[in-house]
């Protein structure tokens, strides 16, 4: 059923009010010196004040769902409401006027990459049985893609599945995988035909994350958490009907889960690490350093804002052109790789101005607490398609420019150079 | 109210514009105006008047203008920037006629903008003197009241397309503080020496005046408050000059990168290249949406942004993306680009001198903290 997008709006800002307190407008004051002393960028929670937020995600989801908003562009059949993507991310900025639970635990790989691969490629049954209670907020999906030799290079997978009888057995190790301690299921891209040219001997499989043999173990990054898991895989026997496309189709499955992969348009500014290298943030950190003067750090202050306003701007631009009938644009390639630029450099300013204290805990406020910002930024020029790949995609996609020449998409698997493990 | 567009017909308007400078203004056009004395073309300057009507666009219906802002100015001066088009565009629509109207002198708005509108006036506006910089707190230039008018005296340093303007609107201190003044370009008093330029297309002289007469614009003493007003629409008008000019570097860059081939290849395949070549989207992109927004919030409107920040960054993100991107356009042309006949240095010649017009990174970093309070 079309709907007009006024309409929509209106009805998804009713659902709003009528579930959730409205953010307040424009920056927080800053009240400098008080308050939890803490920067983070990956949640750093124990895992009781995880579970909670885990849970508190789940009933969100379960009240988007029944309010008919759970699954905006997903088809009437599977629960979905059969409207556009730019419906999705009207919604998506609208909510963001709000203060909502985070769900991000589901929706950012589940709902936003391993529903509309389900959709696309899985059995009828299979379908069937997954997408509603994935949109309703009951099961969580991971995505089992990257592995210790196969980063980059995504279709150098080489994590063995053979098949046997009705089902599949899988081997191998997939690393980065983020949520996988709070899955029940999980999309695995295995290799299924070390004979063929990399990309055409890859199969995916819908793999129960409770089957025997399915390992999570979390790893630790070096800002200290264990956002990310690595999975090890032995001998878990998955069912045919758990294939997901044909036999050796894989890649173009696993197209189908990147290109759904879409930073989020606007904001991207929200949460701790974001508002902790804003401008009233910052502004309070110079004048609690007695740093207000200083042409140089006005400079880069001055220098840091800029970019993040413009960046700021290419995304309300964004949004305001996919209100009137626009269609999505490289903004949110651009978006990400200035994201991660203004984070870091934020960060860095942060710690110039903090100085030595930043050494060791002394327990002044708002001087150490910026380490574990610090070292999260090195994160943000890799996850989600490192900065390279990000501009290769920039120049070949939006440029046109030509692709670089070499055989590996030629070579049979097998024969190919590769780090690490063996097919 | 200004008029407003809707993209569409924004879109339209840089269509019309595009064609006719890819008539008027392309490189044979803009290298033989380098060598021109007076530095622009006249015919090409009532053409625009006359069939275009780029010139009354965004001046007040009151005065003979259709009444269009910021968002229509910033489409206009994006294919200027694009072409590179000498012309007193720049100095006359942008700088003097909106000083004009911010100074809310009915009178002096009657007797210029129509003028103006018409194509029979090009005007600018005087403000920097020895170090160049667009503070108006404590000029040397003075006026003074002679009999029933006022004479003017002093030096005005890199006035642009000062030697070529009928009417140049300067700041002078007066007993109430520094105001703006009206003095014909013809005037007796008024010597004017154009100068050697770092941009050959946009051309700058000294204005030395001497007991000129002077006609006020403004309230007496209030010029500080007029040259803050130019200053945000001016900034703005030039950063989407700057993306304009910045998106052809992008272009070139890539178009060349496409069809150089060394080692057996496209130069483009290499990622060294690619990469760069990526960056300079980014930097464009960026650039793009500050002058957007600026434009947006200098028209007014909900959700958008207080116009003398978005100005001001703009003017920041612009000023340093063009700077970039005309570099890197010549390094990925490799020696090509650093020949006089290849027109990247033209590109990068006006990168420069646009980003150091109004005070340059100093000023401008300041006017960002300026605008948001800190």
């Amino acid at each position: 059923m079309p709907i007009e997008m006024d309409d929509f709006v209106a009805e998804v800002r009713s659902f709003l009010d009528a579930h959730a307190p409205r953010r307040p407008h424009g920056d927080a004051e800053v009240d400098w010196g008080t308050g939890i002393d803490r920067i983070s960028y990956f949640s750093t929670d124990p895992p009781d004040v995880e579970a909670e937020n885990v849970a508190a995600a789940r009933a969100w989801q379960r009240r988007r769902y029944d309010a008919g908003l759970g699954w905006i562009v997903g088809p009437p059949e599977y629960g979905g409401r059969g409207l556009t993507a730019v419906h999705d991310m009207v919604y998506d900025s609208v909510e963001a006027e709000y203060e909502v639970p985070d769900t991000g635990v589901l929706s950012l790989i589940g709902l936003g990459m391993i529903g509309p691969t389900i959709l696309a490629h899985a059995q009828q049954q299979i379908r069937e049985r997954y997408l509603p209670a994935m949109y309703a907020g009951d099961v969580i999906a991971c995505q089992l893609f990257s592995e210790p030799a196969a980063g980059s290079d995504l279709a150098a997978v080489s994590t063995r599945a053979v098949r046997d009888g009705d089902a599949w057995v899988i081997d191998g190790q997939k690393v980065w995988t983020s949520i996988a301690h709070h899955a029940q299921i999980g999309l695995a891209l295995c290799r299924t035909d070390p004979d063929r040219p990399k990309h055409k001997g890859i199969t995916a499989f819908l793999v129960d994350m409770s089957a025997p043999g399915v390992d999570v173990r979390p790893l630790r990054q070096m800002s200290g958490g264990a956002e990310f898991n690595e999975v090890f895989l032995t001998d878990v026997r998955v069912p045919d009907e758990h294939r997901i496309g044909a036999v050796n189709d894989g890649w173009r499955v696993a197209l189908t889960t990147l290109m759904n992969e879409r930073a989020s348009v606007g904001g991207e500014g929200a949460g701790p690490a974001g508002r902790a290298v804003s401008l009233p943030f910052l502004t309070a950190l110079l004048k609690a350093n007695d740093r207000l003067g200083d042409a140089a750090a006005r400079r880069r202050l001055a220098e840091l804002y800029a970019d993040q306003a413009a960046t700021e701007y290419l995304n309300h631009q964004a949004v305001r052109r996919l209100r009137e009938g626009g269609q999505p644009g490289p903004e949110a390639s651009v978006s990400k790789l200035m994201y991660g630029q203004n984070l870091t450099r934020g960060a860095h300013f942060a710690a110039e101005v903090v100085g030595p204290r930043l050494l060791a805990d002394t327990g002044e406020w708002g001087t150490f607490s910026w380490t574990e910002l610090l070292l999260s930024t090195p994160a943000l020029r890799i996850l989600g398609g490192t900065e390279e790949i990000m501009k290769n995609i920039l120049a070949e996609r939006v440029l046109g420019l030509p692709k670089e020449s070499g055989t590996d998409a030629t070579t049979p698997f097998r024969e190919l150079r590769r780090s690490g493990g063996t097919a | 109210m200004s008029q407003t567009t809707s993209q569409a017909e924004r879109e339209d308007l840089r269509a019309s514009v595009r064609s006719f400078l890819a008539t008027t203004s392309g490189e044979d056009q803009v290298r033989r105006l380098i060598g021109d004395e007076r530095g622009w073309d006249e015919s090409v300057w009532r053409r625009m008047a006359d069939e275009l009507g780029l010139l009354s666009l965004t001046l007040p219906p009151d005065h003979g203008g259709d009444g269009f802002g910021a968002p229509e100015l910033q489409v206009v001066l994006e294919e200027q920037g694009r072409a590179l088009l000498p012309s007193p565009y720049f100095s006359t629509v942008v700088l003097a006629a909106t000083a004009l109207a911010a100074s809310g002198d009915e009178a002096a708005q009657a007797t210029h903008l129509p003028a103006i509108g018409a194509g029979t006036t090009t005007a600018t506006l005087a403000v920097a003197e020895a170090d160049g910089s667009w503070r108006t707190d404590r000029p040397a230039t003075t006026a003074v009241r002679a009999g029933s008018g006022w004479t003017l005296s002093g030096t005005k340093q890199l006035v642009v397309d000062g030697a070529t303007a009928d009417v140049v609107l300067v700041v002078a201190g007066t007993d109430a503080g520094p105001g703006l003044f009206a003095v014909a370009g013809d005037d007796p008093g008024l010597t004017r020496t154009p100068l050697r330029t770092l941009d050959p297309t946009r051309r700058i002289a000294r204005l030395e005046f001497a007991d000129a007469a002077a006609v006020p614009v403004g309230a007496p003493g209030a010029a500080g408050a007029v040259v803050d007003r130019v200053l945000d629409v001016a900034t703005a008008a030039l950063a989407a000059e700057q993306v304009g000019a910045a998106r052809a570097c992008l272009e070139a860059a890539v178009g060349y990168a496409r069809e150089r081939v060394q080692f057996g290849r496209a130069i483009g395949s290499f990622q060294a290249v690619k990469h760069k070549c990526a960056d300079m989207f980014v930097r464009v992109q960026l650039a793009d949406a500050a002058a957007t927004e600026a434009a947006a919030a200098l028209a007014g409107g909900e959700g958008l942004p207080d116009p003398g920040v978005a100005a001001a960054v703009a003017h920041v993100v612009c000023s340093e993306a063009f700077m970039f991107v005309a570099a890197e356009n010549i390094q990925v042309h490799g020696g090509i680009g650093f020949t006089w006949e290849h027109p990247a240095h033209l590109y990068f010649r006006r990168a420069k001198s646009s980003q150091l017009l109004f005070g340059g990174p100093a000023a401008y970093h300041e006017r960002l903290l300026a605008r948001l309070g800190v």
